[in-house]
């Protein structure tokens, strides 16, 4: 079986994010890219499935200068290859874009099982697994907190606001997955020092197949108009107990219309 | 050598950062309360390769260098949760073990102590032989296909989470007169293998243990390498026990320093400005930083010398390296509680114990005036003081 695991480099989820204001995209120097956390479950996802079944895990990224190093990371977990997909053209791509620039590199190589982590830590979206699913025609089943794999057959456990549900479907699919998942393994000595021998393929979007013009920000479906700092955390309600602090609580969940 | 690290070690290092990030101060804190060892954070650095990555692939370790060891135990200090025993078990006795041991030793005690399911203390210190090596009357003589083991050790840590004891003793024949080592591995549930605890006022999971060998008998193998080997191999382990040491004492130090400016920055006095505006805190922070990293520097040298076979050099760089990083572990700790004024000593806060751990750094595991005393001699070719 193999596994292509899509993964995004964003700037350090710890850090205050900040945009450039001329043209409101994330000032990617403004602090460390990493590898988006998320992403880290559907490697270890995909790591998992293959040591179960055999096979292989191919981690693509798509991203500008430097994005190698979260193939890199992905590699020093235990992927066998990696994809960078990178281009100025890509530059500012939104998630309609990229849904598609990340299907034509699909079409590049092989697969049974496409993984993504369920949202990237910087837009938070959530969109790109759905769409990419619709553009290579393929079944989605996203937000699973539990994959299995039977022969062809592929069921996970798709979590719900009530749950889960039980969703089953017919490798090649795409899936994405929730932190729920598993437990990402650290990457091990071994494992660094291996990734730097492992093969990454470069492409661009001549190599991809990818119309240009249909990529990039001049491209985008959607239009960051405006941006704000979030307001500073206002002080919240301090009720001092005085024997009715049970009272209290109840009467502020039912004005928050909790209760 | 090259002031860049390779690509290898930064991943490395961030790696180690990832996993310890999930343990941190309190995870340290809340186990010696209840009387416990770093025992999860400890397996899961052994399991991910971490503990090993100095010693042979083909037993168990990462093929890496003494280098690649310290910038784990660095790590893991500037987390907040050091781990001790890295200086002992894999720095130390795996280091003697991988280069001086027999094929059989060899596969015998690495791949534990490389995956950390193995856990080995190192004893060389006892109550008159501390900085005099020479002094060492630790005796072991053989008695048929065996050796028998008797006296005794001051100061060896983590012996209660150990599973064998390195014990520098002497053999029979070489009773008296310079140390000719020779390096038993004791199993510490051996007969006639006591411990007492010591107490101590420094604050961790890792205890101190005085020993007693009373006749404590051993199979043939327990002999690390050759009785005739001398000093060499002795060296080849506490080269590395002071490059450890060194890059311990500067991940505490930049511990203690992250602290203080996190501090500095969201602590406001006057005018709604934070503290750290004001140079008469953010210049001795600020100098305890450039001591932190010419300590660094220093021990990447000496661990780069010490990879490169360099066993002399290595000597004089690791003693370097350990004297300056102690001082600076104590300047920045020192500088991180006046930072913090009052809540610099509060338990909330954290940094009171790194007082006694860092400062035990300048006395162990050789004493800043033992490496005076190495430097003046050999550096500077004077008169030998002692």
């Amino acid at each position: 079986m193999k596994i292509v695991v899509c993964v995004k480099q964003v700037p350090d989820t710890e850090a205050e994010k900040r945009l450039l204001p001329d043209t409101l995209t994330v000032d990617r120097e403004s602090s460390n890219p990493v590898l988006n956390e998320m992403d880290e479950f559907a490697i270890e996802e995909a790591l998992k499935l293959t040591e179960a079944h055999g096979g292989e895990v191919v981690v693509l990224t798509m991203g500008p200068d430097g994005a190698d190093a979260a193939v890199r990371k992905a590699l020093s977990m235990g992927a066998h290859s990696g994809i960078l997909l990178s281009d100025p053209a890509l530059a500012g791509s939104d998630a309609v874009a990229t849904s598609y620039a990340i299907a034509q590199a699909l079409g590049t190589t092989e697969y049974d099982l496409v993984i993504l982590g369920s949202e990237a830590s910087d837009a938070r979206t959530s969109l790109v697994p759905a769409m990419l699913a619709e553009r290579l025609g393929l079944p989605q089943l996203t937000f699973a907190s539990k994959v299995e794999i039977d022969g062809t057959s592929i069921t996970v456990n798709r979590l719900t606001d009530y749950g889960h549900d039980v969703v089953q479907a017919q490798l090649p699919a795409v899936v994405s997955v929730v932190e729920k998942i598993n437990e990402p393994r650290y990457p091990s000595f071994k494992g660094i020092m291996a990734a730097k021998k492992k093969p990454v393929a470069a492409l661009d979007v001549a190599a991809a197949g990818i119309d240009a013009a249909l990529v990039g920000q001049a491209a985008a479906a959607t239009t960051v108009v405006d941006a704000a700092q979030r307001p500073p955390r206002s002080a919240g309600v301090k009720v001092t107990d005085e024997g009715d602090g049970g009272v209290k609580l109840a009467e502020f969940l039912s004005a928050q219309k909790f209760i | 050598m090259s002031f860049v690290e390779p690509e290898e070690r930064v991943a490395l290092r961030q790696a180690v950062r990832d996993l310890a990030k999930r343990y941190g101060p309190d995870y340290v804190r809340r186990q010696a309360k209840a009387g416990l060892k770093s025992t999860e954070l400890w397996d899961e650095v052994g399991r991910a390769g971490y503990l090993g990555v100095s010693l042979p692939e083909e037993h168990g370790g990462g093929g890496g260098g003494i280098a690649d060891l310290a910038a784990v135990g660095e790590e893991l200090a500037r987390a907040g949760c050091p781990l001790l025993l890295i200086v002992v078990s894999p720095a130390i006795c795996g280091t003697i073990i991988s280069r001086f041991g027999t094929e059989a030793q060899k596969q015998k005690w690495l791949p534990g102590i490389a995956d950390g399911s193995f856990k080995m203390a190192f004893g060389i210190t006892e109550p008159d032989a501390g900085s005099n090596s020479h002094n060492i009357t630790t005796t072991v003589r053989r008695d048929g296909d065996e050796w028998v083991l008797t006296g005794q050790k001051v100061f060896i840590s983590g012996v209660d989470e150990s599973d064998a004891v390195l014990v520098v003793a002497r053999t029979k024949d070489a009773a008296t007169g310079n140390l000719k080592p020779a390096l038993m591995v004791v199993p510490t549930d051996a007969p006639g293998f006591t411990k007492t605890m010591i107490e101590m006022e420094i604050a961790g999971p890792e205890k101190q243990f005085q020993l007693f060998f009373d006749d404590v008998r051993l199979p043939a193998d327990a002999l690390i390498g050759d009785e005739d080997a001398g000093l060499l191999q002795l060296f080849a382990g506490l080269n590395p026990e002071r490059i450890m040491a060194a890059a311990f004492a500067v991940g505490t130090a930049k511990y203690a320093l992250d602290r203080a400016a996190e501090y500095a920055k969201t602590r406001t006095v006057w005018r709604d400005r934070p503290i750290g505006t004001h140079q008469g805190v953010a210049h001795p922070l600020a100098q305890a930083a450039i001591h932190v990293e010419l300590a660094k520097v220093m021990t990447q040298k000496a661990a780069w010398l010490y990879d490169s076979g360099d066993d002399f050099g290595a000597g004089e760089a690791a003693n370097m390296a350990k004297f300056a990083a102690a001082d600076a572990a104590v300047e920045a700790v020192d500088q991180a509680i006046q930072t913090h004024g009052g809540n610099g000593l509060a338990t909330e806060y954290g940094l009171a114990p790194l007082l006694a751990a860092t400062r035990v750094t300048r006395i162990a595991p050789v004493s800043r005036e033992m490496i005076l005393n190495f430097i003046a001699q050999h550096t500077l070719g004077l008169p030998k003081s002692y």
